[in-house]
């Protein structure tokens, strides 16, 4: 993440999409929403994101670099496990609400050494 | 596709034996989290269950740097709670599947609570109220027998075997003899329909008068009434001509109290600018009248100005401090032995530490409009949701769905402006709130996001009802990580602790 | 206790099922015991247990020459064996019966009290039962169904159960069963269909995670087969009961394991948490699973009172009330089975001795250092 431009009011950067991808960085300067207005261009490979602040209070560029930097990889945190869990989501969710019972026999052992079988009953 | 094992022998095995030796590495199943305070973040499934975690927990578990050899309590706690699993498919999946089910299932029956605001009428003029006061003589702001049959009507048609009549205002004892009729005809109804029907009249107490009492008892009607603190507080919020509200209310819980017995009667809070000073005062108020529980409700959000969004924080921040203050106090008389709880937090307490379905009106997904509550107005007028009905007397009718007698039950439930509410009704697909970890113990908001941000869509970062119920919910979290306090809340939900 | 004893058979060549009596009149009953001379009214029985050594067949089955028949009291159910063996299977007096369906095992618990044979003996308890149901009183209160596991006996264990409905329907079943049989649906559903409301299926439970389970169980799968098969059981409305072995294997999680079952299984009727029994397995396992009572007190009274907190259904069984915290002491019941339970010496000076639970006869072996008199004062 590179920082282009820093003043009073405006926080600049730019951040290459291989890193943090388009999902991560709307999502996460969705909550910036509130103080600042957010600006995301983009350029080749590269996100540029133009932070204005909405007040006239001078912009803490260290505090607010440390919450974006956290932010981006809470975020990208987020996207890694929304990704991973797609499936069993929508599986978990469909499953739920089924009207219809599909749930089929364990494929696991259950027999004694004299020998038992659970479908034979 | 069982076969017999040939001569299992029964020597015993060790425990290395019994766990899954293969794995590579683990899978994840869905999970959110969040940070609690400057220590601990919390991790939350997908059917609500918590682990409170050191900050950076998170981050391991996701990058799959957990391992059983170096973490193995925390490893086996995530894939008891099923935050992990050893397989792509987990072995118990149709139990996190009929917890899931469980968890959504207060939808099953739709709309149970039928508010009826019998009367518009009032003789106070407590200056927040949104509902126009008319002084006591005009009868046209009755609810008329027509529209109570008709809403009657619509009520029996609710799927809900268990449907709750509330008479609301106005002040509804003002229209105590349209109560008994409507009371009379909906028991009646009920009965045809094969309906279970419990009754509430929302009333400020006032015109209470003593024949009254034995209707009420006969028909097991609830009560349900304000007090807002000690007398200056509830006197100066509610305006009365001979200005003692607060010793009518008295009064009128007294009299309640010893007719109707002590469960039928409960009270409820209003905050206002005056009330956030005085947190304490208003709690000792509660005790001193020797109730159970408190509920502290913010200001009505119509007292928000719409679409200031600084105002509106700022408003929001004044009342989370009253709320911790008061919280504060709560938790205090309940270690010194004296049972009181508050009923918001007993809400979200429930949604985190039982697997049971809570359908709570203003904290549920999808929203309690329509789904669990639906209001008719004195003029037969229909809305989603009480708020709704605050919207129209401001001559915005967007959640007006309908009207007695007029339209069929299809139309008010399943119509065009209720497709349109259920597009932004489910927080699991708001934006802020599809990631948010507290999203299984929120809700969503339609009308209040429309009143306040201008659309039913809302927007997180200013959203006081996002500010709100973050900031409580992280809140509870951060008191529970005391083990006691949590033995607390546990008999805050179940009312006795062993 | 005594239910077995040995004679010498003549004219048996299937195993009899019958009620003893030493009345003579008494046209009720099946088997005759006689401690004097043959007598004509033998005839009018199935067959006769004798303490007096017949020389030559009487053309009925008799076992003679056994030594002792005291323990057999009027009305008692016993099966004579073809080789002279008498097994008592329901004892009139008392409140402890049990039916052994097998003694087969899909399991190899670490502290198993009944340790599995691996040979076929469903038939024999099967027959066995099939004519011993019909003669239990019908005010019997309570009978447990136990084994090994039950539910090997496949279809024939939904017969005797179907059976017992028909002839005991006053009765409280309670069957201890591993739970596994029942993660495939259909056999669940099958159980649904008797639809017995006084049956009560008692299922262990001993972890929240499968390895530690699988581990004291010793059976790969089990804890998967068995949360599936609870699951099945409350699908078709079964009421269940949750059994948990206090060792060294499941104290150090019982919390949590509370808090699974909780989260997981709140449908539950009965969770009962239980104190070690010095049978079978358990000594030579005991390295692995003895802690005294004492030692964890903490992690009980957690379990308990969370599950208690929320309303949850919690026993506590053979517990000495001297080990456990005061608070936990309305949880403990006197659940240990008459015919095997003692008190100490040290129990004589206890205030408490008529609530207390006691301990197992084979407690001599192996208990708690510190059991100990309470004094109420």
């Amino acid at each position: 993440m590179k920082i282009i431009l820093k003043n009073d009011s405006q926080l600049h950067l730019s951040i290459n999409e291989d890193l943090y991808n388009e999902n991560v960085l709307f999502k996460c300067f969705y909550w910036y929403g509130s103080d600042y207005n957010i600006d995301i261009d983009k350029n080749k490979k590269q996100y540029v994101v133009i932070i204005t602040s909405k007040s006239s209070t001078k912009i803490d560029h260290d505090h607010l670099l440390l919450k974006i930097k956290q932010d981006l990889i809470d975020f990208k945190l987020r996207d890694i496990v929304t990704k991973e869990t797609k499936n069993i989501r929508e599986l978990l969710t469909a499953k739920a609400f089924a009207h219809f019972q599909t749930d089929e026999n364990p494929l696991t052992e259950i027999s004694d050494p004299v020998g038992f079988d659970p479908t034979k009953f | 596709m069982v076969s017999v094992i040939e001569k299992k022998n029964r020597k015993f095995k060790e425990i290395d034996y019994y766990q899954n030796n293969e794995l590579t590495n683990y899978f994840l199943l869905p999970f959110r989290f969040q940070k609690i305070n400057s220590n601990k973040e919390i991790l939350v499934n997908e059917v609500g269950d918590f682990l409170l975690v050191p900050i950076g927990t998170a981050e391991k578990i996701i990058l799959k740097k957990i391992t059983k050899s170096e973490n193995e309590t925390l490893y086996f706690d995530l894939i008891s709670s099923f935050f992990i699993s050893e397989e792509a498919i987990p072995p118990l999946l149709n139990v996190l599947e009929a917890r899931y089910r469980t968890k959504k299932s207060f939808l099953d029956q739709f709309t149970a609570l039928h508010i009826f605001v019998i009367s518009l009428r009032c003789e106070h003029t407590c200056h927040y109220c949104q509902v126009s006061r008319v002084t006591e003589n005009k009868d046209q702001f009755d609810m008329s027998l027509y529209n109570i049959d008709e809403g009657i009507k619509i009520m029996m048609k609710s799927p809900n075997p268990h449907v709750t009549m509330e008479f609301q205002g106005g002040e509804a004892l003002l229209a105590f003899n349209n109560i008994k009729y409507a009371v009379l005809k909906a028991k009646e109804e009920a009965l045809l329909n094969e309906k279970h029907i419990t009754f509430v009249i929302c009333t400020n107490l006032a015109p209470l008068t003593d024949d009254m009492l034995p209707f009420i008892k006969e028909h097991n009607i609830m009560i349900s009434s304000s007090l807002d603190g000690p007398a200056f507080i509830h006197n100066q919020n509610r305006h009365r001509p001979q200005r003692n509200s607060y010793e009518v209310t008295i009064e009128g819980l007294k009299k309640c109290r010893e007719n109707l017995g002590e469960d039928n009667i409960s009270a409820l809070l209003t905050t206002t600018n005056l009330s956030l000073d005085y947190p304490g005062e208003i709690v000792d108020e509660y005790v001193q009248q020797g109730f159970r529980n408190i509920f502290l409700r913010p200001i009505s959000p119509y007292g928000f100005a719409t679409y200031n969004e600084k105002k509106n924080k700022y408003q929001t921040e004044k009342f989370l401090a009253f709320y911790k203050a008061a919280f504060e106090k709560i938790i205090d008389y309940n270690i010194q032995g004296y049972y009181i709880r508050e009923d918001y937090a007993t809400v979200i307490l429930k949604k985190i530490l039982t697997p049971f379905p809570v359908g709570y009106v203003d904290l549920q997904s999808p929203a309690g409009m329509i789904n669990n509550v639906i209001v008719f107005n004195y003029d037969g007028k229909i809305y989603a949701s009480d708020e709704a009905r605050m919207l129209a007397e401001m001559n915005d009718f967007t959640f007006q769905l309908g009207t007695l007698g007029k339209s069929t039950y299809n139309d008010i439930f399943y119509g065009e402006k209720a497709m349109k509410i259920s597009e932004s009704w489910a927080n699991e697909s708001l934006a802020g709130c599809s990631e948010c970890a507290f999203q299984p113990y929120c809700g969503a908001d339609p009308v209040l996001n429309y009143a306040t941000q201008g659309n039913m869509y809302g927007y997180r970062p200013t959203s006081v009802f996002c500010q709100k119920n973050m900031e409580i919910i992280r809140y509870l979290f951060d008191l529970m990580e005391d083990k006691s306090i949590e033995k607390l809340f546990r008999s805050w939900i179940t009312g006795h602790s062993e | 206790m005594i239910l077995k004893t040995k004679g010498s058979p003549y004219d048996i060549d299937t195993p009899i099922i019958g009620r003893v009596t030493r009345i003579p009149e008494n046209q009720e009953y099946e088997i005759f015991i006689s401690e004097d001379l043959f007598t004509k009214n033998w005839y009018k029985f199935k067959a006769v247990l004798s303490t007096i050594k017949i020389i030559s067949s009487l053309e009925i089955p008799i076992i003679h020459s056994i030594k002792n028949l005291e323990h057999l009291n009027e009305g008692d159910i016993v099966i004579i064996n073809t080789d002279g063996i008498v097994n008592t299977i329901y004892r009139a007096n008392s409140n402890h019966n049990f039916l052994l369906f097998t003694e087969r095992c899909n399991s190899n618990c670490l502290m198993c009290s009944q340790p599995p044979k691996d040979r076929d003996d469903t038939e024999y308890f099967f027959n066995q039962y099939s004519k011993a149901i019909p003669l239990i009183p019908k005010n019997c209160y309570e009978i447990g169904i136990t084994g090994g596991e039950p539910t090997l006996l496949g279809n024939r264990f939904l017969k005797l159960l179907n059976q017992l409905k028909l002839e005991l329907p006053e009765t409280e079943l309670h069957c201890l069963t591993n739970g596994r049989s029942f993660a495939w649906e259909s056999v669940a559903q099958k159980l649904g269909e008797i639809d017995n409301k006084r049956l009560m299926l008692a299922i262990p439970l001993y972890a929240d995670v499968y390895h530690i389970h699988d581990y004291i169980v010793q059976a790969k799968d089990a804890f998967n087969q068995t949360i599936q098969g609870i699951y099945n059981l409350a699908k078709y409305g079964q009421r269940i009961e949750i059994r948990i072995v206090l060792h060294k294997q499941t104290i150090p999680r019982l919390a949590k394991l509370a808090k699974f079952i909780y989260k997981n299984l709140p449908f539950v009727e009965h969770i009962a948490f239980m104190g070690l029994e010095h049978e079978g397995y358990t000594s030579f396992n005991i390295d692995k699973l003895w802690i005294d009572p004492i030692e964890y007190q903490q992690e009980l009274t957690e379990a308990v009172t969370y599950l208690s907190d929320f309303g949850m259904n919690v026993s506590i069984y053979n517990a000495q009330l001297c080990t456990l915290p005061d608070n936990l002491w309305k949880y403990s019941r006197k659940s240990i089975s008459d015919w095997k339970n003692i008190y100490f010496e040290e129990c004589n000076k206890c205030d408490l001795l008529a609530q207390c639970g006691g301990m197992f006869a084979s407690g001599t072996k192996k208990h708690s250092n510190f059991i100990k008199a309470i004094s109420i004062s």
